[in-house]
């Protein structure tokens, strides 16, 4: 199953969804896409006007455009996902988005998409780590194939 | 077969004793149709999608919950990006603070693997005045 990861660029949830058997819907396979096929050389700093459109389907002209921006790469993956792994209470550094705007327009689209979510603790401390990799390996094996 | 280009990012637990030397290596020794980069953090894998999935689930047997991996966008080595050429690395801050917390992670994994039961985290509670005023006072 497609698994959604948030933060999208995170190595940890990454592994951990490879790990247990499902495909992790991530920000790299969405960025190596603009690389390979369309040749952009930084997206997701560099846009085509098609990004700027997508953009608009999942937040309004008024919003800010780095937050349109972002939800036109992670919109689709969040539309293709059958699951999510969400990581809370997260440092404000930690992950690629650096906007508070933007996560929370990800965890709406999530919640109103009504896929299956794990949200799971940052893992700061062996106890935290342990309680996010067991959870995480529950979530994961009752998703099925 | 996939041609599909795939980079993959290979990171070593700061809990494990392996080397970024040892690990490219072993990888060197499974000979098979990849290119291997040694970096600081552990190593740059890349080939066509099958061969790297098949090289990453040898390199998981052979060190289990030491070695972590996500995809990479760009190439290995690619100018937009790599150090040599003066690219810029702007996910390097985040790999950095993951690195630090993979030796958690790896505990995480290897209660994983013993089947040990969830218990749910205590959670945190508001600090009272009184010890809030204590710490004030120190």
């Amino acid at each position: 199953m497609k698994v959604f990861i948030d933060p999208p660029n995170s190595l940890i949830l990454f592994d951990i969804v490879e790990r247990f058997g499902h495909e992790p819907l991530s920000a790299m396979a969405a960025i190596q896409e603009r690389i390979d096929n369309l040749e952009i050389d930084m997206p997701p700093m560099n846009v085509t006007l098609d990004v700027v459109v997508t953009g608009l389907k999942y937040a309004g002209v008024e919003v800010p455009s780095g937050i349109r921006g972002r939800l036109a790469l992670w919109g689709p993956m969040i539309e293709e996902a059958d699951a999510a792994i969400i990581m809370r209470e997260a440092p404000y550094s930690f992950g690629c988005v650096g906007c508070e705007r933007s996560n929370e327009m990800i965890k709406y689209l999530i919640n109103k998409r009504g896929i299956p979510q794990l949200n799971v603790v940052y893992p700061g401390t062996e106890e935290e780590a342990k309680d996010f990799v067991l959870n995480a390996k529950k979530f994961l094996e009752g998703l099925g194939k | 077969m996939s041609d599909e280009r795939e980079t993959r990012l290979l990171m070593i637990s700061p809990k494990s004793m392996l080397t970024p030397d040892q690990l490219v290596r072993t990888i060197h020794a499974m000979n098979k149709d990849v290119r291997i980069k040694e970096t600081c953090y552990g190593g740059l894998l890349e080939g066509t999608k099958d061969v790297v999935g098949e090289v990453l689930e040898e390199v998981r047997k052979k060190y289990r919950n030491e070695i972590f991996s996500k995809r990479r966008a760009y190439p290995a080595g690619d100018p937009r990006r790599c150090r040599a050429q003066h690219g810029t690395r702007p996910g390097y801050s985040q790999l950095e603070a993951e690195w630090d917390l993979l030796s958690n992670v790896q505990y995480g994994l290897e209660c994983a693997d013993r089947n040990e039961e969830i218990v749910p985290l205590t959670k945190k509670g508001k600090l009272s005045i009184i010890e809030f005023k204590n710490i004030c006072e120190e």
